[in-house]
């Protein structure tokens, strides 16, 4: 008897699938050169949105669903938290820029927040990987290839991918990721090659770099990949969860 | 944006079918979000058109301009066929007396006679799920889907002497289509009559000027303002509009010919009887021409495929923009509704969309850059590798609480607040665990969560880990300093084939059963018995947790876990299936249950 219990209480505890998926990324992106990078979840408006070539008082704001922080009397301010951890890239870029670092490649992987209603797909809390890679030639065509590396590392070899149009402030040109899974295209990740304006906000110089970047959310490749059925499902601290 | 397949094949008509405009909507241009097949025959495409392209594809037109420059087939350009009613002199006057109105259009029409619309005016509107009103209101609305241009028709004889002032408000209050009411605040732009009475502004058109079924005497009046002001009019009053969308996403002045002619030919159209007077237009300031250099070298760069000279000229052709080329460097006239492209890189967007990214090969690129660790990271891993070892299991909750140092501005649930620790999580983390603890198959209940919290002035990551009994809670990295430095982390391996299980919404019954058999007896034989007659609604078990000897007899304990996924088992049936165990088992010579 004594021995059954000291053996469960020295039992390995069971990791959340975030984690687990998020150690996964780190390890594909740092496997094509990419350094990790963090940063804060109360971020100013100037790194999550302007920085980033967002126009003041744009409808693309509105893409956002912001939580904008309550200000304490006379803090003029904006804070808030922040929508995605492309804030990281810009922050990592930034201190590249200064450090003379280039050309660099940064990966994240951060809790990120949306003011919207949830349900089975929406949550007002997930985690979002974001990176940008930046030298004299980066083409969307390496952002191509290291995507396509990094789904099939995330949902198995015979994934392909491909590129939509569309519309972010701070790529030019912007592009929507689809992979193909179980037969299916399933929209994954905004990218793109950063807007010059971007680049000389973080310092960059665009007649000699440029780069792409790209974001999307964790949790849904982990429902993806493992048929995870709720977003919800993530936060509630439920054991049951971690089954991997 | 809704766009129906008949009314764009007016300005196309060799378009492909719906479903193959679907394909080339989502690779060349932008999302198509759905596509319903109506029991008339049209189809719906539902197109979420990019903010980029917002100036000049909310439009039925715009998006027939596309395709059919996209498509390289016939573009059927409805302005020739616009009957110009004759005109005669007016007594109307326009005046712009902001910045943030950059051209006013208007005219006056008089004998009209309001009435229902004209069969094709009421499908379209229709199919696009807008509701007919009367023919004159249609009018405004077939043009605003059409080319894009928001407009406003008054009564004339509710306007006060012929004047129209465009103006900003100091405080007014405006009594809205659609009936409320509201204080117009300083700054804002409204369009005002002589009286200074406001009539309409970009978010809404007013009341005080509505047409009626007598109205005889009508103002049309297309304006163009500054996008920046009607997002913050609509945004404080609340009011969201398809007049207000377009203009918060910048139009051309130049498209204000354009409306004002499709505006009154359609309304010619609708009253033959009708008497048009001189358009009266206010610019006063003309959008400048602007021209835009690049060359296919740059774009190939940026793109990462080999883009060529003649590829270029064939979609610069395609697109009919005005173009020169020297030496390698295209120079182009861009088109006034084109107020996307600006700088290189947007028509390397043009360029690369129009081609199709499908063409461009990935590549794994080598740079030569030495990451450095990220001691963040580096902490996190140690601090949950050690956790994991030590027995306990990671879990995540909230970020958002009833109360807290730090608190967003709105949102959409009442918790409003941002967490100050994680213990209050990890309580509640643990009661729910608890009461699971027989399905999780853990005896004791130990987990911890890694996240970051928010004190007045400061976000911190903290470590915050316990039981039923205790919860500990210090800084990331006030934990990290306690792994001492011979702590080695594990690598791990993953399985990518695993899958979910989700787990049943029901309530489970747990049950134990104790056994007496002979010393030689192994648990395995006794395990066995047990499947066999435990029934499907086993989610967890037979389990051995206890066992000894006891003279020549070795006692074994199992525990089984009973749970469906569509009701909630009885206590009646699980004892049932338990006593039909018992019974097996007793048959075995020398066992015996407990």
């Amino acid at each position: 008897m004594m021995k059954e219990v000291q053996k469960k209480d020295r039992q390995k505890g069971t990791e959340h699938p975030i984690s687990l998926l998020a150690d996964q990324v780190y390890q594909a992106f740092s496997g094509m050169g990419f350094e990790i990078g963090t940063g804060p979840e109360l971020e100013s408006d100037w790194y999550n949105f302007y920085v980033l070539n967002f126009p003041k008082d744009h409808p693309a704001l509105d893409m956002q669903d912001t939580f904008w922080i309550k200000n304490a009397k006379g803090n003029t301010s904006e804070k808030v938290l922040r929508t995605h951890t492309t804030t990281v890239t810009a922050r990592e870029l930034e201190k590249a820029s200064k450090e003379g670092r280039l050309p660099a490649a940064f990966i994240s992987i951060g809790k990120v927040f949306r003011n919207e209603a949830t349900d089975i797909t929406h949550e007002m809390q997930f985690f979002q990987i974001d990176g940008a890679m930046v030298g004299e030639d980066i083409s969307l065509a390496d952002l191509k290839g290291v995507l396509t590396n990094f789904y099939k590392k995330m949902l198995g070899e015979n994934t392909e991918i491909e590129f939509r149009p569309s519309f972010f402030p701070f790529t030019e040109p912007s592009i929507e990721v689809y992979a193909k899974f179980n037969g299916k295209w399933l929209e994954m990740m905004g990218s793109g090659m950063l807007h010059p304006n971007v680049l000389r906000n973080c310092g960059l110089d665009p007649a000699k770099v440029q780069g792409f970047a790209f974001g999307g959310g964790l949790d849904r490749i982990a429902m993806i990949k493992w048929g995870i059925p709720d977003v919800r499902l993530f936060y509630q601290g439920d054991l049951r969860l971690n089954q991997f | 944006m809704k766009i129906s397949y008949n009314w764009l094949k007016w300005y196309v008509p060799e378009a492909p079918t719906a479903e193959k405009l679907v394909d080339v909507f989502s690779y060349h241009l932008c999302e198509v979000e759905s596509m319903e097949k109506r029991h008339d025959g049209d189809s719906i495409l539902d197109l979420k058109v990019l903010p980029n392209r917002a100036h000049d594809l909310l439009s039925h037109q715009g998006v027939a301009r596309e395709l059919a420059s996209f498509l390289n087939i016939k573009y059927a350009d409805p302005v020739s066929k616009y009957k110009i009613p004759e005109s005669r002199p007016t007594k109307l006057k326009v005046e712009i007396n902001t910045d943030k109105c950059r051209r006013d259009s208007a005219r006056i029409v008089r004998n009209i006679k309001v009435g229902p619309s004209p069969d094709w005016v009421v499908k379209h509107l229709e199919s696009i799920g807008q509701r007919s009103i009367n023919n004159i209101v249609d009018a405004t609305n077939i043009v605003m889907f059409d080319c894009g241009q928001p407009n406003h028709v008054f009564d004339m004889d509710k306007v006060k002497g012929l004047k129209l002032d465009i103006n900003v408000s100091s405080g007014e209050e405006i009594s809205f289509l659609g009936g409320a009411q509201k204080e117009l605040q300083k700054g804002m732009v409204a369009i005002y009559d002589a009286k200074r009475n406001p009539i309409g502004t970009g978010v809404k058109g007013g009341t005080l000027a509505e047409l009626d079924n007598g109205t005889r005497n009508i103002i049309l009046q297309i304006d163009n303002f500054d996008p920046v002001s009607v997002r913050k009019m609509g945004q404080a009053l609340n009011i969201f509009t398809e007049g207000r969308k377009r203009f918060e996403n910048d139009l051309s002045p130049e498209l204000i010919p354009y409306a004002m002619r499709e505006l009154s030919a359609t309304i010619l159209e609708m009253c033959p009887e009708a008497v048009f007077e001189d358009i009266v237009d206010v610019y006063p300031k003309k959008q400048e021409v602007r021209k835009l250099s690049f060359s296919a070298k740059r774009i190939s760069e940026i793109l990462g495929l080999q883009v060529s000279d003649k590829e270029v000229k064939d979609i610069l052709q395609q697109y009919v923009y005005e173009y020169k080329y020297k030496k390698g460097v295209f120079e182009i006239t861009i088109p006034p509704m084109r107020l996307d492209l600006v700088i290189e890189e947007d028509m390397a967007e043009e360029i690369g969309r129009i081609l199709g990214y499908d063409k461009i090969k990935g590549n794994i690129p080598k740079i030569n850059f030495k990451p450095k660790v990220n001691e963040t990271y580096t902490k996190i891993s140690w601090a949950r590798n050690k956790l994991l070892a030590e027995g306990y299991s990671e879990v995540m909750t909230y970020t958002f609480c009833n109360k807290g140092e730090v608190e967003v501005q709105n949102s959409a649930s009442d918790k409003k607040f941002l967490r100050t620790n994680l213990a209050d999580g990890l309580k509640d983390s643990i009661k729910l665990n608890h009461s699971n603890a027989p399905i999780l198959g853990i005896d004791k209940i130990k987990v911890f969560e890694i996240g970051t919290v928010f004190k007045k002035d400061k976000e911190q990551m903290n470590v915050c880990y316990g039981d039923k009994k205790n919860i500990t809670e210090i800084s990331l990295d006030d934990f990290y300093k306690t792994i001492s430095s011979n702590y080695k982390l594990e690598p791990r391996s993953y399985s990518l084939e695993a899958k979910f299980k989700m787990w049943s919404q029901f309530p489970f019954i747990a049950r134990d059963i104790a056994v007496w058999v002979p010393e030689k007896v192994k648990s395995s034989e006794v395990e066995k018995t047990i499947k066999e007659n435990m029934g499907d609604m086993v989610i967890k078990g037979p389990e051995l947790f206890d066992e000894f000897k006891k003279g020549n007899q070795t006692s074994y304990a199992f525990r089984l876990v009973f749970q469906s996924y569509d009701r909630t088992l009885t206590d009646a049936e699980v004892n049932e299936i338990m006593n039909k165990i018992s019974h097996k088992i007793k048959e075995n010579n020398g066992w015996q249950v407990r």
